[in-house]
This record gives structure tokens, C-alpha cells and sequence, in this order.
């Protein structure tokens, strides 16, 4: 499948990668209920992270040739995707390095979470990136109302993210005794990884979520018709985040034994 | 208003704020703690202050970086204020909320953040993307004030910028070099002398405020270094791209403004207690400690912000806004040098960023990532810590190295040797130095099979530093150089010489066998200090020579240009000789004191008198750098013959820098070749930017 332009088959193929990845996300469940390959598990994360970052992401856009002179918007836009890319990539090293502390100091273990509200949270934030990827399409096509009802659609399903991590998965750990483990060395360091991943992640999603804000606001008032790059950038920020979180949930939830 | 006049009240504010913020101090802690402390955290930070914000009020006003600071002010206090009051409600009392460093600790950390970004909106850095976001537009450019008075607000031009950055950095390097002095002199003799235990200056004893300079010398004179390159890079990559601006030029303004915050914060760290952990910063001696260690952590992060959106900047700027004509090899050396020095930057600070991070949280909440009493590992902050550490050095000497293969080339009039070579070498300096951070840790006590592959990652760097050595003795061999040698020659001279003294000394380091003995010795010490000077000092000085004309449309005076380098590189390398000497007999560095009986004193006042007269030589370069603005020799053409496009053009550069667009049509450094041409300009009709 390749990438397309006209609005109808995009929002298909929308649908197509959403049906791949809530499929793989199905399948990751299941290795880690059954079998628990962590080999498998890494895989599919990397599959999964491949097609947001290629469908969703558009990643093969940085290579696009540009029409017009250095002063076009067209040319303009292609230098702020090339700088948000940069970013994303400077973004991915803390994540990065979370990952590695949490492989340092965990292992083969996991926070004993509740499997049901981490698989809930995940789709969450699934089903929003699907919206994001239906909303910038059709801002694209000139289609304002659709474009800000799947905005609006996606920041409640994100606002939902946010409140299931931070208000309920954060409580419950907290009666589980995470965070009663920061100062119990019997525990070890699970409290504080599981706090650190999900707050450094959670904290990304809220400054999604205020750049999907803005541009729910501006758009409202008609200023992506013509001009549609920051759209596509908070898409693309948006993405990013559920990209992390397609590493941290099985990290988090599914490789390895259950621990306090 | 002049400026000289305005200077004039500027200090006279300096002092009046400095009198009035350490009365407020001072009566502030009488009421906290019962009896005034006339040595303490609390009056010093006042003064401190309220002494910087009235002298830039006296010469600036009210606007700019004076509304900046102020605003940090006061964002610091009702960020520490909302803590203190939510700690209050939560039923703390007493010391918990108020003690000898006036906030208490969680206080501190959010209201110094808070105050961080108080200043970049008090300054207006984010005032364009504010308007963005409520749906504003904005002009492209903001056109500046002519004058002085540019440079203490927000400027969105590349080249105001960069001076900026660049003052900045002479700055906060002539305050590290102070810190240095004043703990040089301790080392004079041993035995404590002056820094003695009964000492006291804001709340810590001599030792401890030996242990707060030492440690502030290495991260001031860091920052400082990543401001002089961010400097150099702002000013010159665009020109020699022949790009109007940078890619970004509001976060351009943005990474700038960042340092400054940053720079106050790890300021307040000396007087909030200080931190003895070296720059370094390990746990678990640094989740221990006064607030100062939070405040050095918190400037170390915000400058760590700086130094990954320059480096982002440069990187779109290189690759989206190229010249006609400039192809990937024919980009100029100083190009790919700032290339190298961005991918490291960008990514690697990321991780310095989240190491600290993580120790600020161990502090504030008991998380306990580095404390083995709670099943953390602290040799995992040694890996995070390094994994940006190590390749900050070549962050400090790839660009400086570019700087050399920039200049020498002019000259001594020839080609430059091997260019494929020498750009593909910077790239692999870089990627090179991703791997090979454990080699600072063979003493940690990480596991022993990890030793040997970092051993040959590390000596594997010599290859590419190799290319550019043979590279640079090669441009020099028959080159016809001028006598006598103007100063940037001197300087990259020097530069080389001083770079293979730091590299030589390298692999001795590298090798497991030898460094479990030179491990933590003055050795180190003075082997780092030729890298960095080889690979930042002197090139920076060169290129500050070198391109100060086509900032300013004046010279630097020659005369004292070479007073400054003959003074400044005998009594370095006598310096980091010594040091080297003293280390390999067994002299431990970062310690206050040393053993009568080791027989060190001889040597080590020979190099406090050495800091002394490098000291001394910055000055004179300091007076002629400010001179020189005014009363240089006036030179706006092609002062150094060179055939790079921003010489081209008559000097101060306008604006918008090229008012007609050039094509690139050859080689760079084709020097010496007759009828060769690296650029040309187009006809007259050329689109004006």
C-alpha cells in the first residue's frame, strides 16, 4: 500500500492502518497473556511504531521537492516539517534513555498493573490518533467541519488518555504500593520507573493536547483553509506521542514477570 | 542617552541594588532565623539580584533583558510562594517552609523554573508564537534599532544573535576564569590559606566553597563554550550558506535567550549553598547536599535547551537554505564542522538533561533510581551522564577544529588538503563519539568485560582527528604564509600545536591500564584542558580575530592581538604541563589540600602564577575586543584575501546580509589556482530578500 493524495481512499487507508494496529495491539496482548515472547513483543511494537510513523506521520514527506522559490509557503512548510522532525528525534533520546534505565533497573519484570485499565488506555489512545489522521485529511480537502469535529473527538479521547493514566492507573498504583516502594528498598525501583515513564509521557501528551487546542481554535476561525502546515504538525506531535507510547505500554504492562 | 552615561547610572544602580537587595536579605533572614547572618545565602541573593536587574534598569530601562530578569525575579518568588503555600496548607511548619536558604528545597526547584520562564516571556522571546497561537500573524522580520541598544532585547536577526551569544560567553568565561583564580590561588601552597574551615560565605566553610568553585569553574566555562560556538555558528554559517537568516529565527532568539536564565541559575547555585559534586554531579553525593545542587541542575537543564534548539536551527539552516550551487562537497569546511557539532548536541543533550532529572526527582520525592538502598544503580547515572558528556567534548572542539581547516587555507594561500577527507573526518569524530562514553567510567566499577570494547571505541577517535592533523601539516607544507603573521594565523597555529599536546595525551587515557592509575589525577586535568584549549580557546579567539571586521567594519589592534597570544600560550602550556607532571606523581585533582611531604608546592604556585598571566592576557584581549568596536583601524573590504562569500560584500554586513543572491560555481579553498571561483554573484536584477 502506498501513500495517496485523494481524500477518499486517505481516509481508507486511515481506516486500513487503524484495523493493522488495533489487530497487532490485539495480537501483543495475547503473546503476553500466552506465550510471553519478549522477542515477538519487541517486534510487533516495531511494526506497529513503523506504519504510524510512515501513514500517520507521513514520514516520507521530508523528501518531498518543493515548487517555488525559498520564500514559498510551500517551501516554508518543508523547512518546519524538517525542523519538527529534528525534534521528534531530539524527543526520542529522553525517551530513549527512560527506556534504558527502566531495562537497567527492571529487567525482566513489570509494575503488577491492571491489565484491563493498560489495554483500555492504549486503545484510547489508538482510536485518537485515528481521528487526528481523519481530521488532517480533511482539512486538507477543504472539509473545516470535519476537520474540527475529529479534532474535537480526538483531545476528549486524549483528555481521556491523560485522566486514565494520571487519575486512575496513578491511584491505583498507589494502592498497590508504588509509591509506598520509592522509600522501601524490599521493593525495589518499580514505583519510580513506572511514575517517571508515565509522568515524562503523560506530561508529552498534555502539551498535545494544548497544541491540539490551538489549532482546534484557529481552525475554527477559518485559518487552515488555505494554509494547513500547523494542522499537520500537531497531527504529527500527536502521533509522536502515541509512538512512545506503543514502546512504553508493552514495557510497562507486558514484557516479563508481574512485580510489585 | 550615550552609552557611556548610561553605563555610568547602570553601575551606580549596581551598587545602590547590591546595598538595598543584601539589606532586604539581611533582615529577611534576621526574621527567619532569628539572627542576621552577614555571610549568608539569604542577603548575598538579594544583593545579587537586585544588583544585576538595577544595572542593565540603569542602562537599558525598563524593557529588554531588564524586564526579563525582573521577571524571573518575580516569577522565582510566587513560583516558590505557591509551593510554600501548599506545603503550609498541608500542615508543614516551621523550617519546612522557610529556612537558612529562604525557600525550602521543592520551593526552590519550582520557583526557579517558574522564574525561568517568566524570564522568556518578561524578555519577549516567545512573544511572536504566542500571537501565532491566538491566531495572530506576524511579520517576518523585525527590523532592529540601529545601535547598541539591539543587543539587550529581542533580536530576530542571525547576526545580532550571534554577537550576543558571543558576549555572552565572554562573559560568563571571564566569571569562570575568575572562579578558577580563586581557587588557583588556594592551591598555591599547601595547607589551607585563605579557603579555610573557619571561613564562612553563604553558609558554607572555605573548603566547601572551594569545592562549589571548582565544581562551577567546569559547568560555567561549559556553558560558556557551548554559547561561544552557538556564537560563532549563528554569526557565520548563514553567511557562508548565503542564507538570509537562520531556518527558525524566533527560536533562534528563543535558544539565546534560554542561556541567560540559565546562566543566573547556576549563579544562584554558589550562593544557595553551593554543590561539591564537581560538575560531574554523580549521585549519590549529589542527591545529598544543600539546594545549590538543584539550582546547578536546574541551570545545567535549561542550558541544555539552549544548546539542542541552536543545534536543531543550524541543522534545518544547512540543509534547507543552501545557496544556489552549494552541493554537500562543496559546502565549506566550517559548515560541516557545525554539521558534526549539531547532530551531538541535539541528541546526546537529551540525555545529560533527563540524568539530571532524574537525580532532581530522587531529591524532591524519594524516587530511587541512583540510591542502591532502594534498588537503584548508580553507575546507570554514570552511563545516562556520559552518554552526553563524552560527545559534549567533541560538541566543544569539532567545531573549533573546523575553524582551523576554515582559516588556514587564507593564509598560506593554498588549497585545503583532502577536503573530502577532512569533512567526512568531522562526521566521524561525531559518530565515533557516541560510542565510547564508559571510557570514563573503568574505575566505576561497571562490569570488566565492558572495558576493552570502550578502550578501542576511544582510540578509534585518534583515526579521524588523525585525517585532519595530516590535513592541516599538509595546507601548511610550501604554503606561502604571511610575515608577519597576522593574529587569527597566530592563533591557529597555536591551535594546532596545543590540540596534538591534548590528543597525544589522549590515548594513555583511553587505555584501561594506564588510566586505572592516571584515573581522577591532575593528569586528566591537564590533558583536558589542552583538548579544550586546542579545540575551543584558541580557534574561537581566531575566529574572533578573524571575523570581528566583518561585524563591526574595524579591526582588532595587531599589536596587542600578538601580546595576547605570546603572553597567553607559553604560560598555558607551562600550566597544563605542570599539571600533567604533578598528576602522574599521584596529585589528585578537585581537592582543596595536598601533603606538604609530596613536594607539590613549587609546582603548583608555578601554575598559579601561570593562571595568573592567562588571566591577564584575556584581559588585554578583553580591553582590545571593546576598543576595538570603536577606535579599530577602519576595514571594510576583504581584509584577509579570502575567497569565502561573506568577505565578498563590504563589511559591517547589512540586515538581511546578501542583497543579491551569489551561486556557487567552484571549490572553497581552490587558493593560489589562477582563474578559479567559488562563487558568483548574480545580475543586479537578482530578488532582493
Amino acid at each position: 500500500m502506498t501513500h495517496t493524495e485523494d481524500k477518499k481512499s486517505m481516509l481508507s487507508q486511515g481506516i486500513y492502518i487503524f484495523v493493522y494496529l488495533a489487530l497487532l495491539t490485539g495480537l501483543e496482548f495475547f503473546v503476553a497473556v500466552t506465550f510471553k515472547s519478549v522477542a515477538l513483543l519487541i517486534l510487533v511494537a516495531f511494526v506497529k511504531a513503523a506504519l504510524v510513523v510512515y501513514y500517520y506521520m507521513h514520514i516520507y514527506k521530508l523528501n518531498a521537492e518543493h515548487e517555488g522559490g525559498h520564500d514559498s509557503y510551500e517551501y516554508k512548510s518543508g523547512t518546519n516539517r524538517l525542523g519538527l522532525w529534528l525534534f521528534l528525534v531530539s524527543d526520542t533520546f529522553v525517551f530513549g534513555g527512560l527506556m534504558v534505565m527502566r531495562i537497567n533497573l527492571l529487567g525482566l519484570t513489570h509494575p503488577d498493573l491492571s491489565q484491563f485499565l493498560g489495554l483500555g488506555v492504549t486503545s484510547v489512545l489508538l482510536i485518537s490518533s485515528f481521528f487526528m489522521n481523519r481530521g488532517e485529511t480533511m482539512i486538507k480537502n477543504g472539509d473545516r467541519k470535519g476537520f474540527l469535529n475529529n479534532t474535537l473527538i480526538t483531545f476528549i479521547l486524549g483528555l481521556g488518555f491523560l485522566i486514565g493514566v494520571v487519575f486512575v492507573e496513578w491511584r491505583l498504583a498507589a494502592h498497590e504500593g508504588l509509591i509506598a516502594s520509592f522509600g522501601d528498598p524490599a521493593k525495589g525501583p518499580v514505583g519510580a520507573v513506572f511514575y517517571m515513564m508515565t509522568g515524562m509521557h503523560a506530561f508529552h501528551v498534555l502539551t498535545g493536547l494544548i497544541f491540539l487546542a490551538i489549532v482546534w481554535n484557529n481552525g475554527r476561525k477559518g485559518l487552515y483553509d488555505e494554509k494547513h502546515y500547523p494542522v499537520e504538525a500537531a497531527a504529527v506531535y500527536w502521533h509522536f506521542v502515541d509512538v512512545v507510547w506503543i514502546f512504553f505500554y508493552p514495557a510497562l504492562y507486558l514484557i516479563g514477570a508481574a512485580i510489585i | 542617552m550615550t552609552k557611556s552615561k548610561s553605563v555610568g547610572s547602570g553601575l551606580l544602580l549596581l551598587v545602590i541594588g547590591g546595598v538595598v537587595g543584601y539589606g532586604i536579605g539581611l533582615g529577611l533572614d534576621a526574621v527567619i532565623t532569628g539572627k542576621p547572618n552577614f555571610s549568608g545565602s539569604v542577603a548575598g541573593l538579594f544583593a545579587l539580584l537586585a544588583s544585576v536587574t538595577a544595572f542593565f534598569f540603569g542602562v537599558f530601562g525598563y524593557r529588554g533583558i531588564t524586564r526579563g530578569l525582573t521577571w524571573q525575579v518575580a516569577g522565582t518568588i510566587l513560583g516558590g510562594l505557591f509551593v510554600t503555600a501548599i506545603r503550609f496548607l498541608m500542615g508543614m511548619r516551621g523550617s519546612a517552609l522557610f529556612g537558612g536558604f529562604f525557600f525550602s528545597e521543592p520551593a526552590w526547584v519550582f520557583g526557579a523554573l517558574v522564574g525561568a520562564v517568566s524570564f522568556l516571556f518578561g524578555v519577549g522571546a516567545v512573544d511572536d508564537w504566542m500571537k501565532w497561537a491566538r491566531g495572530l500573524d506576524t511579520p517576518d522580520h523585525h527590523e532592529d534599532v540601529p545601535g547598541w541598544e539591539k543587543y539587550l532585547g529581542v533580536s530576530l536577526d542571525h547576526k545580532v544573535i550571534g554577537i550576543q551569544y558571543t558576549v555572552t560567553a565572554l562573559v560568563l568565561i571571564s566569571v569562570g576564569g575568575l572562579f578558577a583564580l580563586i581557587f588557583r590561588t588556594e592551591l598555591a601552597a599547601s595547607q589551607l590559606q585563605f579557603l579555610t574551615s573557619t571561613f564562612r560565605l553563604f553558609n558554607q566553610t572555605g573548603p566547601q566553597i572551594y569545592n562549589a568553585l571548582m565544581s562551577l569553574h567546569g559547568m560555567v566555562m561549559i556553558v560558556s563554550i557551548l554559547l561561544g560556538i552557538a556564537g560563532v555558528m549563528n554569526y557565520v554559517v548563514p553567511l557562508l550558506l548565503g542564507a538570509h537568516d537562520m531556518a527558525f529565527p524566533r527560536m533562534n532568539a528563543f535558544a539565546f535567550w534560554l542561556a541567560v536564565p540559565a546562566a543566573v541559575l547556576l549563579l544562584l547555585s554558589l550562593i544557595l549553598g553551593g554543590f561539591e559534586t564537581g560538575w560531574t554531579g554523580y549521585p549519590p553525593l549529589s542527591s545529598r547536599g544543600p539546594v545549590g545542587v538543584q539550582m546547578f541542575f536546574l541551570g545545567v537543564f535549561v542550558a541544555g535547551w539552549s544548546s539542542i534548539l541552536g543545534a536543531l536551527n543550524v541543522l534545518a539552516t544547512v540543509l534547507r537554505m543552501r545557496a544556489k550551487g552549494m552541493t554537500a562537497m562543496r559546502l565549506p569546511i566550517l559548515v560541516w564542522a557545525s554539521v558534526a557539532t549539531s547532530i551531538i548536541s541535539l541528541t546526546a543533550t537529551q540525555l545529560i538533561g533527563l540524568s539530571f532529572q532524574l537525580v532532581m526527582f530522587q531529591r524532591l520525592l524519594g524516587m530511587g533510581f541512583f540510591d542502591p538502598a532502594k534498588g537503584g544503580n548508580p553507575v546507570l547515572f554514570q552511563h545516562l551522564f556520559w552518554f552526553y558528556s563524552h560527545p559534549a567534548v567533541y560538541v566543544f572542539v569539532l567545531h573549533g577544529l573546523g575553524v582551523i581547516s576554515e582559516l588556514l587555507p587564507v593564509f598560506v594561500r593554498k588549497p585545503l588538503f583532502g577536503y573530502r577527507w577532512v569533512a567526512m573526518s568531522s562526521l566521524g569524530i561525531a559518530l565515533v563519539g557516541f560510542i565510547v562514553w564508559a571510557h570514563h567510567m573503568f574505575t566505576s566499577g561497571m562490569n570488566e568485560y565492558l572495558r576493552v570494547p570502550f578502550m578501542y571505541s576511544t582510540l578509534l577517535v585518534a583515526v579521524p582527528t588523525g585525517v585532519k592533523f595530516f590535513s592541516w601539516v599538509a595546507t601548511i607544507w610550501g604554503g606561502k604564509i604571511a610575515t608577519p603573521a597576522p593574529t587569527p594565523l597566530l592563533f591557529t597555529v597555536g591551535a594546532i600545536f596545543v590540540f596534538l599536546l591534548g590528543g597525544l595525551t589522549g590515548p594513555p587515557n583511553a587505555t584501561v591500564s594506564v588510566d586505572l592509575h592516571l584515573h581522577d589525577t591532575y593528569f586528566i586535568v591537564g590533558h583536558f584542558h589542552d583538548t579544550i584549549f586546542g579545540g575551543f580557546v584558541f580557534p574561537f579567539f581566531a575566529a574572533l580575530y578573524y571575523w570581528f571586521p566583518k561585524a563591526t567594519g574595524r579591526r582588532m589592534n595587531e599589536f596587542w592581538g600578538k601580546v595576547h597570544f605570546w603572553l597567553m600560550t607559553p604560560s598555558f602550556l607551562i600550566l597544563t604541563f605542570g599539571m600533567m607532571r604533578i598528576g602522574l606523581l599521584g596529585m589528585r585533582r578537585r581537592i582543596v589540600d595536598y601533603d606538604t611531604a609530596l613536594g607539590f608546592d613549587t609546582t603548583h604556585l608555578v601554575l598559579t602564577i601561570c593562571g595568573f598571566l592567562i588571566a591577564l592576557s584575556v584581559l588585554i584581549f578583553l580591553i582590545n575586543f571593546f576598543r576595538s568596536m570603536k577606535h579599530g583601524e577602519v576595514a571594510t573590504g576583504n581584509v584577509w584575501n579570502s575567497r569565502s562569500p561573506e568577505w565578498q560584500v563590504p563589511s559591517p554586513m547589512p540586515a538581511h546580509n546578501y542583497g543579491v543572491p551569489f551561486e556557487v560555481v567552484g571549490e572553497p579553498y581552490d587558493y593560489g589556482l589562477p582563474g578559479s571561483k567559488y562563487i558568483e554573484f548574480a545580475p543586479a536584477q537578482g530578488k532582493k530578500h
